[in-house]
């Protein structure tokens, strides 16, 4: 095992060289502490810190820690776990290549093409001779479309002949989408009880890392005060009984599907609507929702709602998100925890 | 529709199917089929889920079934005959497009004929294949007429395939303008000239791609527009920008004469005055030059769409594949227009008058029973506006 795979674990690399050592997960488990330790430290400081902490001197550990924090991922299997691990390990791989890539002395423990060819996009990449690069169309559609940011929007870029030209910085950021994408490839990974049963310790650690931090919870909450003013728009207008255009009532029901209501939830906020059709309302929640379609639908991004003339009385925060979603999610990290009323807790008051 | 006109149209849509050569899309028996059958009551239900075993060999089902519309999937799945999507297990889907007239802003319901709706979807196919080809460089479009108010476009790009829905919506974004913004679109560059003390920025919208070059060729022909005119229409004509007024537009004027160039070539930092009249420009640009298409047809990855060489059962016309150099001089009311239903004439008795233009020729309709030639018969009972008369 190399340096340089303790370095970038996500390698395909790193992953044939912990085969080819013929390491049993099993064993690493239940006999090798430092690593799991490690393992456990990489999960709970990409909660906690967003970050996956201190690399330990031993290669060995830190390579082996990767795919167990990913097996401890998995035990967890809460979705805000998995997406804050996968951005906190894509996070320290672009500080690494990026100090990598700008090695002078012939030592970078890998290049741009290498981690290019990695992800297949050895061919969709192409230097020019501005220093920037043209990236192929669909490439960039996988990497840039979760990318926050109006300046991301393909509309917003000057696609010619199939390629997107980018520069060397945003190259270096859409490396990092992939990278993330690969720390959440295969995630939850169904785990063996001999390797679960192992790690049931730092998996309970973690659990109340995350109930402390009360993450779960936090795009749990409905507070209708804090939606972004389009949603509070279009909530007002199904109250007040108005017909809803068919985008307008999808946005609405998608974010608030998206927010945690469940459908029943969706329906009694939608039921001070006096001609509101409830068979209609639940069949249309379900669908978007996914419980009978083979989608979850996700709220519509600002660009869609303002395409389709949702959105109405942007305020200042506005500006800096690109999402409904990312509005509220911003507005509940301003709240004060104690402050935020659930809306679903008011009316178990009354 | 009565039983009478139903039962001709069955008649005469599995005589076409008789003579006529369906080919099947690539990959077909990856794909989920569907057709709904001529059936009493204006009820269309589709029989959908199927794959291609289900139907067995696809010219003797559509000869058996002579079904009254017939589609595929964009999708293609590991088991695309079961019944739920997610036991289907999408393995991808093409790219596809559609162009309908009920979707043009250019259109107006009821008041453009059935002509002009087809011409106007026709416009927005070109600019649809513009982005298409110019830049995304697909090369291997297949354009197809729908058979009914519009065109569909299926790209089969190796590298589109995999696109999931958020993916396709930047896609679909991108031909419409949705969400184009100017601050972002423009580039910026530090100039640090003679006679200027501290570094300033010059924004230019980039010529060489995207809207940035739909902009720029947009500014181009407005220069040309401006200095073609005298001085005072010019300055009239400027300030109907919002935002534009006498001096202004004097400005305005000014560095469109003296400093055309710059003009010309995106630089929108020439005067502040300037700046404002590109920024409405630019508006301009998405108001023509957008491709109208129906987007969730775009978006969804699961879409089920006619198949190319069956018949519109609204229209009695050929859903007709128009080879890429064919496309201007297609013309769906002559080359759509099945050879089965030539050459005959039909009685059918008509609810009101109509005028209709088909291979190239205008047909007067009175209420009544009368005698057609069969094409103009078949699409008339099809669009549900006559019955079959007794011959």
């Amino acid at each position: 095992m190399e340096h340089r795979h303790a370095r970038y674990p996500f390698l395909g690399d790193a992953r044939r060289a912990v085969q080819e050592a013929g390491v049993d997960l099993v064993e690493v488990v239940r006999e090798e502490d430092a690593v799991v330790e490690r393992a456990t430290e990489r999960v709970t400081s990409a909660i906690a810190d967003r970050d996956v902490g201190e690399s330990v001197a031993s290669d060995r550990v830190e390579l082996l820690s990767y795919p167990v924090a990913r097996v401890v991922v998995s035990l967890v299997d809460e979705n805000v776990c998995t997406r804050y691990y996968a951005e906190a390990e894509a996070s320290r791989a672009a500080e690494r290549f990026r100090e990598d890539f700008g090695r002078q002395d012939g030592r970078a423990a890998i290049t741009r093409a290498a981690l290019l060819r990695e992800f297949d996009l050895g061919d969709a990449v192409t230097p020019q001779r501005d220093g920037g690069f043209h990236v192929g169309v669909a490439a960039y559609l996988r990497y840039a479309s979760s990318l926050r940011g109006d300046e991301w929007r393909l509309v917003n870029r000057a696609l010619d002949a199939g390629d997107v030209p980018v520069s060397e910085p945003e190259l270096d950021d859409l490396l990092r989408e992939a990278v993330e994408e690969r720390v959440k490839d295969g995630l939850p990974l169904s785990v063996p009880d001999a390797i679960g049963d192992a790690l049931d310790e730092p998996v309970a650690s973690i659990r109340e890392t995350l109930a402390d931090l009360d993450l779960t919870r936090e795009i749990d909450t409905v507070v209708p005060d804090l939606f972004p003013p389009c949603m509070q728009h279009l909530l007002d207008a199904v109250q007040r009984g108005d017909h809803l255009a068919h985008h307008s009532r999808f946005a609405l029901t998608a974010f608030l599907g998206n927010i945690g209501l469940s459908t029943d939830e969706i329906v009694e906020l939608y039921e001070v609507n006096p001609g509101f059709g409830e068979e209609m309302t639940r069949y249309q929640t379900d669908h978007i929702k996914g419980e009978s379609s083979p989608t979850e639908y996700t709220a519509p991004s600002c660009a869609t709602m303002q395409a389709y003339g949702d959105c109405v009385n942007p305020d200042a925060l506005c500006e800096h998100i690109s999402h409904p979603l990312g509005y509220y999610e911003a507005k509940i990290d301003d709240a004060d925890e104690e402050e935020l009323e659930d809306w679903r807790e008011e009316r178990e008051a009354e | 529709m009565e039983e009478r006109t139903r039962a001709y149209l069955r008649g005469r849509f599995s005589d076409y199917y008789r003579r006529a050569d369906v080919p099947l899309p690539p990959s077909a028996d990856e794909r989920e089929w569907g057709f709904i059958p001529w059936t009493e009551g204006p009820d269309e239900t589709m029989v959908r889920h199927r794959d291609l075993l289900d139907l067995g060999e696809m010219g003797a089902f559509l000869r058996r079934k002579r079904p009254r519309h017939v589609y595929f999937s964009a999708g293609r799945y590991e088991t695309p005959g079961a019944s739920t999507m997610a036991e289907k297990e999408w393995l991808g889907a093409d790219l596809v497009f559609d162009i309908d007239a009920d979707h043009l802003p250019t259109v107006t319901l009821g008041e453009d004929t059935y002509a002009e709706m087809l011409a106007k979807s026709k416009d927005a196919l070109v600019k649809l294949l513009d982005f298409l080809e110019r830049d995304f460089g697909f090369d291997d479009l297949s354009v197809v007429f729908s058979g009914g108010r519009g065109y569909h476009v299926h790209v089969r790009d190796e590298s589109v395939f995999p696109l999931e829905r958020d993916e396709r919506r930047e896609v679909v974004d991108y031909v419409r303008g949705n969400g184009l913004g100017f601050d972002e679109l423009v580039h910026e560059e530090t100039v640090s000239g003679l006679g200027v003390k501290n570094p300033t920025t010059r924004r230019t919208l980039p010529a060489d791609g995207g809207w940035g070059r739909r902009a720029v060729a947009h500014i181009d022909d407005f220069v040309d527009e401006l200095l073609a005119m005298d001085e005072r229409d010019a300055l009239l004509h400027l300030r109907t920008f919002d935002g534009v007024g006498e001096k202004n537009a004097e400005a305005v004027l000014n560095v469109v004469q003296n400093n055309t160039e710059a003009v010309r070539s995106g630089n929108v930092d020439v005067h502040p005055a300037f700046l404002n009249v590109a920024r409405q420009l630019l508006a301009e640009t998405v108001e023509t030059e957008e491709a109208p298409i129906d987007e969730p047809v775009t978006t969804d990855t699961h879409r089920l769409i006619r198949l190319p060489g069956s018949l519109h059962g609204g229209s009695g016309l050929a859903v007709t594949p128009i080879e890429r150099d064919g496309v201007a001089d297609f013309d769906p009311l002559v080359d759509a227009v099945p050879e089965t239903f030539i050459g005959h004439d039909i009685r059918v008795a008509v609810e009101r008058e109509y005028e209709l233009a088909m291979r190239g020729e205008t047909i007067t309709v009175a209420p009544g029973e009368q005698t057609l030639p069969e094409y103009a018969g078949v699409f008339l009972m099809a669009r549900g506006w006559a019955e079959k008369a007794a011959e």
